[in-house]
C-alpha cells in the first residue's frame, strides 16, 4: 500500500475500532449529511417557521406567530378567477403566468429533447460533435444564456439586424406581451434540452438492438416500431424527463429574470419571481408571504409529480 | 417452405474480409446447421440470409427470387435469435400476434395463428403474461412460436439454445427436431456446438474463418473429415492428432514411440509429415503391441469411462471405453488402434489422406 493510502486508512482504522464496523457506514455519509442539513433541511424548516410568522423582521426569534394568514392573505380573492380582485394579485398573475409557460414549455421541452435524442442515436457523420453541440448550452451560466439572447432580441439586436437586411420591419421581441412569453419558453427549452436529450439518448441505447432486428424481420413499419417499441421501452426515461422538466420549468426564475426582468409589464414574470421580490427586491420584506407562497408552488411540484409517477405505474400494469 | 441458393457471398468490414466467397444449395424442408468456432462467420452468414446484413458480393435467391438487396421482410423468413429479443413491455400473445399485425392480417387469421402456435409449443397457459415473467426455456417457446405464426419459407436460428442449461438445452434440441419433422420446414440453424449440428442437422456445413472447410451428413462428417480441422471440431471428446513422418507406403514413424502400420499410408511420399488422427472411441488398451503410456486421469461416466494417457513422448490421448474401467491413474498401459484412423497432410490445408477403415 502507498504511503498515503496508510495515511488515509489510520484515522479511519482507529475510529472503526472504537465505534465497530456497523457504524462505519454513518461516517461516510455524515458530511453529505451535514452539507444537506444546512443548505436544504434547515432552510425548510425554516422556511415553514417563516410562513406562519409576520413582520418585517429577518431573524426568527423576533417573528409575532400569526398562524395561517399569509396563506389566507395569498389566497384571498372576492371573485373566483378575477385576478384584480386578490389581494395578492401580483402573486396570481405570477400563478396565471407560470401556468401558462409550464405545459408549453414542458410539452416542447420533450417533444424538442426526444427528436433530437433520436436524430442523434441513428449512425450519422459527425454524431459525437453533435452530442456536443446540443449539450453546450446547459454548460452556460443562465446569465450568459440570458445576455447572449438579449444580443439576438433587443430591438437592435442580431435577429432584427437580419430582418432588416430581409427588407423586413423590426420586431419589438422583447416588447410585446406575446413575443416576450414565447420566447420565454423557446430560450428556456434551448438552455435545457441538452440535459433532457441525454436521458432519452442513454434510455434510447438501452434498449436491445435485436429487438428492431426482429422488429424488421416482422416487416414492421418505421411509425409502428416507434409508437409499438421505441416508445413504450422509452417510457421510463420519459418519465424522469417528464417529472424533472416539470419541477424546472415551474422553478424558472433566473435567465428569464436577467432577460425581461418580468416584463414587458408583467407578462413574463413567474412564480419564482415573485417569492424572490416578494421577499428581497421590494423595498419591504414581506418574508411571511414568500415563504407561504414557496410551500404552496412545493406542495402543488408533489401533488403533480406523484399524479405522473402514479400514471406511469398504472401504464405498465 | 423455401429453398435457398447462395452464390459467392463475399462480407467484408472495412479492409476484414470475414466471408469469402461461399456457395450453397439448400433444398425445400432440409435442416442445415452452420457449424464453427467464434468468429467463422456463421452468424453473419445467417444475417446475410435473413437480409439484416448485406453482403459486399454475391447473390441470394429464395425460390429462385434473387432478394440480394431486397428488406429483411420481403424474403418471407423467420428467426430466432440468440437472446430471443421478444419484445419485454407486451404479453406472450401481443408477441406472438405483433409480426401477423404488421401484415394487416384478419384478427381472426392472427388469433386462430397464435392459439395454433400456442398449442404446438405447449404456451397456452403463458399467453398473458410478459416475458420477464417467463423462463428461459418458456420465453425460448415463445420465441419459436413467434417465428412459427408467420409461416415463413424458412426458420433462421441463430444460436437458440446458447442461454438454456444443459438438461434443457437437450429437451428443446428434441422438441425442435420434432417441430422441423411436423412443419416440413426448411431451417438453417447456427451453432458453435457440434452436439447440436450432430443431432440436429441433415446436413451440417463447418465453417472456419468465412470459408466452407466441408459440408454433408453428420456421419459423412464423422466418418471422412475432409481435413484435420473439421476432424477436431466434430466428435466429442475431440479426436487425437499424433504428429509423425511416413515410412515405406505403410506405416507412420513418431518421435519415441514405435511405428504404427496405418492403410491410407499407401498414398503418402516416403518421409511426408503426416498427423495421425484416431477418435477416442476408435483406440483400446492391449498386452500386445501399442504405444506405451501411462495413465493420467480417468472419468468414470458410468455407462463409459474417459481415461487420459501421456505417451512415453509427453503426447496426450484421450481413450473411450465402453462400461467402467478398472484402471487406475499412474498405471502403465499400451494403446493400440481399434478402429478407424485418418492420416491428414500438414500443409497449409492439413487435408486428409484417403481414410480408410483398419481391417
Amino acid at each position: 500500500m502507498s504511503t498515503l493510502g496508510r495515511l488515509i486508512d489510520a484515522p479511519f482504522e482507529a475510529l472503526q475500532r472504537r465505534l465497530g464496523a456497523a457504524r462505519m457506514p454513518y461516517v461516510f455519509v455524515a458530511p453529505n449529511l451535514l452539507v444537506f442539513g444546512i443548505f436544504v433541511a434547515a432552510p425548510m424548516i425554516l422556511n415553514v417557521w417563516y410562513a406562519v410568522t409576520g413582520g418585517t423582521q429577518l431573524m426568527p426569534a423576533e417573528r409575532p406567530f400569526v398562524g395561517a394568514s399569509n396563506f389566507g392573505e395569498l389566497l384571498d380573492c372576492d371573485q373566483f378567477g378575477v385576478i384584480a380582485s386578490c389581494r395578492q394579485d401580483r402573486f396570481w398573475r405570477a400563478v396565471a403566468n407560470t401556468a401558462w409557460f409550464v405545459p408549453f414549455q414542458v410539452i416542447g421541452l420533450v417533444a424538442v429533447s426526444l427528436v433530437t435524442a433520436l436524430i442523434l442515436n441513428r449512425r450519422m457523420a459527425w454524431r459525437g460533435f453533435f452530442r456536443a453541440v446540443f449539450f453546450y448550452p446547459v454548460l452556460l451560466s443562465p446569465v450568459v444564456v440570458a445576455l447572449i439572447w438579449k444580443w439576438v432580441l433587443q430591438p437592435d439586436g442580431v435577429l432584427n439586424a437580419l430582418i432588416v437586411a430581409g427588407g423586413g420591419a423590426r420586431v419589438p421581441f422583447l416588447l410585446d406581451p406575446s413575443w416576450a412569453f414565447s420566447w420565454t419558453v423557446v430560450i428556456s427549452i434551448w438552455a435545457h434540452m441538452g440535459f433532457y436529450t441525454l436521458i432519452l439518448l442513454a434510455g434510447l441505447q438501452a434498449i436491445p438492438a435485436d429487438l428492431y432486428e426482429a422488429a424488421e424481420m416482422d416487416g414492421t413499419p418505421h411509425a409502428r416500431v416507434f409508437w409499438r417499441i421505441t416508445l413504450p421501452l422509452l417510457m421510463p426515461n420519459m418519465v424522469v424527463v417528464l417529472v424533472l422538466g416539470l419541477i424546472r420549468a415551474v422553478q424558472s426564475f433566473d435567465e428569464i429574470f436577467v432577460l425581461t426582468g418580468g416584463g414587458p409589464g408583467t407578462a413574463t414574470q413567474y412564480i419564482v419571481q415573485y417569492i424572490y421580490e416578494t421577499a428581497f427586491a421590494n423595498q419591504t420584506h414581506i418574508l411571511g408571504l414568500a415563504a407561504a407562497a414557496s410551500i404552496l408552488v412545493g406542495g402543488v411540484l408533489m401533488v403533480l409529480t406523484m399524479l405522473q409517477l402514479a400514471a406511469t405505474a398504472w401504464s405498465k400494469r | 417452405m423455401s429453398t435457398l441458393s447462395l452464390r459467392g457471398i463475399v462480407r467484408q468490414f472495412g479492409p476484414l474480409r470475414v466471408i469469402h466467397g461461399i456457395d450453397l444449395d439448400i433444398a425445400q424442408g432440409e435442416f442445415v446447421v452452420f457449424v464453427g468456432p467464434s468468429g467463422c462467420g456463421k452468424s453473419t452468414l445467417l444475417r446475410i440470409i435473413a437480409g439484416l446484413d448485406q453482403p459486399n458480393g454475391g447473390q441470394i435467391t429464395i425460390d429462385g427470387r434473387d432478394v440480394t438487396g431486397t428488406r429483411a421482410a420481403e424474403r418471407g423468413l423467420a428467426m430466432v435469435f440468440q437472446s430471443y429479443a421478444l419484445y419485454p413491455h407486451m404479453t406472450v400473445r401481443q408477441n406472438l400476434a405483433f409480426g401477423l399485425e404488421n401484415q394487416r392480417m384478419a384478427k381472426e387469421e392472427v388469433a386462430r395463428r397464435v392459439a395454433e402456435a400456442a398449442r404446438m409449443l405447449q404456451i397456452e397457459h403463458l399467453l398473458a403474461r410478459k416475458p420477464g415473467q417467463l423462463s428461459g426455456g418458456q420465453r425460448q417457446r415463445v420465441a419459436i412460436g413467434r417465428t412459427v405464426t408467420r409461416e415463413p419459407g424458412i426458420f433462421l436460428f441463430d444460436e437458440p439454445l446458447s442461454n438454456l442449461d444443459a438438461e434443457l438445452r437437450v429437451q428443446m434440441r428434441v422438441e425442435l427436431t420434432a417441430l422441423h419433422k411436423r412443419l416440413q420446414a426448411t431451417m438453417i440453424y447456427v451453432t458453435h456446438d457440434q452436439t447440436e449440428a450432430m443431432t440436429m442437422a441433415d446436413r451440417i456445413v463447418v465453417l472456419r474463418a468465412g470459408r466452407i472447410e466441408q459440408q454433408g451428413s453428420p456421419l459423412e462428417l464423422y466418418n471422412r473429415p475432409a481435413n484435420k480441422f473439421v476432424a477436431g471440431f466434430i466428435g466429442s471428446p475431440r479426436m487425437n492428432f499424433l504428429d509423425g513422418q511416413a515410412v515405406g507406403g505403410r506405416s507412420v514413424a513418431f518421435e519415441g514411440l514405435p511405428n504404427l502400420d496405418i492403410p491410407a499410408a499407401r498414398e503418402t511420399t516416403e518421409g511426408e509429415a503426416v498427423t495421425l488422427g484416431v477418435r477416442p472411441e476408435h483406440l483400446a488398451f492391449t498386452d500386445g503391441a501399442g504405444l506405451p503410456g501411462t495413465v493420467d486421469i480417468v472419468e468414470q461416466m458410468g455407462g463409459e469411462s474417459y481415461i487420459y494417457v501421456t505417451l512415453a513422448n509427453e503426447a496426450r490421448l484421450t481413450v473411450r471405453r465402453p462400461g467402467q474401467t478398472q484402471l487406475h491413474a499412474g498405471e502403465p498401459v499400451r494403446v493400440a488402434i481399434d478402429g478407424a484412423a485418418h492420416l491428414f497432410g500438414r500443409g497449409d490445408d492439413e487435408h486428409a489422406i484417403t481414410p480408410r477403415r483398419l481391417p
